[in-house]
């Protein structure tokens, strides 16, 4: 068991070895996949290229036939042996363009593996991501304070609190949007509208209290500690993730 | 006497004078086309001086010889003029 680093671990529990040793042989992997990827096109189009007929082999061959048989000596039949020729060379012309054809279809084809290995890499980094965020326990990413219904919305959790606790959290989310730390004095000074100096300490920092009283224990029962109806309370964990030590 | 010795002078002229003839193959390339023809041979009547003579006159041309096939005197000339067709005598 990994040793707990915030306050509902243990509940989560994530493999987080798993997580470093994909990210380790990630990227080489995605290097190693390219480059053999590349390096087979390379060879086919190499061999693909080095086997493409050449033209003049049909014309040789012809010429061949022609030197080889003195009986080939009127008009009609040398025309003959020209077309025979150009025929050949016709064809060898297609096999040519097939093969540029072919190439293309390769070259489209290289792309779309390299498009999948990059793809399967960000897989395994949003899975890394994923990871980190589960252990991380809850991360706020959305919070909206309605301040005429008296409710907070965490997230998706939608919490009540008392008029009191939203508006100190107002002013906690005020002073945060203009990146300012305030003292407990300060938070009571803002709410009641009084001097800084007039105000007491204790009472912001009481405040505070109450707010994290009613939120917290909210926040306990909607992630951890659940309340069934009639019936009783339970974790609201997945099972396989409780280890005792 | 003197009509016995012309006639023998102009005997060995003849001789000495009959034309040689040679049939030959040659070709061009890119596009590939072929050449039968018949050409006359200015020196002695063999095959071997029939090569050494047509291959420079073809070349000049833009032909390439491939070989020679015969040589024969003009009693030969007439069977080859229409498989030589245009390339009759014309290097």
């Amino acid at each position: 068991m990994t040793k707990p680093d915030s306050n509902n671990d243990g509940t989560v529990q994530v493999n987080s070895i798993s997580a470093s040793e994909t990210r380790a042989t990630g990227s080489k992997f995605v290097i190693g996949g390219i480059a053999a990827v590349v390096l087979i096109l390379l060879i086919t189009a190499v061999v693909m290229f080095a086997n493409l007929p050449d033209a003049n082999t049909f014309n040789a061959r012809v010429e061949q036939i022609f030197v080889a048989n003195d009986d080939f000596t009127s008009q009609a039949e040398l025309k003959l042996l020209e077309i025979l020729a150009q025929s050949g060379t016709a064809f060898s012309d297609t096999i040519a363009s097939y093969q540029v054809l072919i190439y293309v279809l390769l070259v489209f084809a290289s792309a779309l593996l390299i498009a999948a290995i990059t793809f399967l890499v960000m897989l395994v980094q949003f899975n890394r991501r994923m990871g980190q965020i589960e252990r991380k326990g809850i991360e706020v990413n959305s919070l909206l304070i309605s301040r005429d219904q008296n409710t907070v919305y965490l997230n998706n959790f939608e919490f009540k609190l008392t008029e009191a606790a939203i508006e100190t959290l107002s002013v906690l989310a005020e002073a945060r949007m203009d990146d300012d730390v305030l003292s407990g004095a300060e938070i009571e000074a803002v709410i009641s509208g009084r001097n800084a100096s007039d105000c007491d300490e204790a009472a912001g920092a009481t405040r505070i209290k109450r707010l994290r009283d009613t939120l917290g224990n909210q926040m306990v029962s909607e992630l951890l500690v659940k309340n069934i109806a009639r019936r009783g309370y339970m974790l609201a964990i997945d099972k396989d993730v409780i280890r005792m030590v | 006497m003197k009509h016995a010795i012309s006639f023998i002078l102009f005997l060995m002229a003849s001789a000495a004078q009959a034309d040689c003839y040679a049939d030959y193959k040659a070709k061009q390339d890119s596009p590939l086309r072929l050449q039968y023809g018949v050409a006359r041979i200015d020196g002695p009547c063999t095959a071997a001086q029939a090569e050494a003579e047509l291959s420079p006159r073809l070349e000049s041309a833009g032909w390439v010889l491939l070989n020679v096939m015969d040589v024969f005197d003009e009693t030969g000339l007439e069977q080859r003029r229409d498989s030589a067709g245009e390339f009759y005598l014309r290097f």
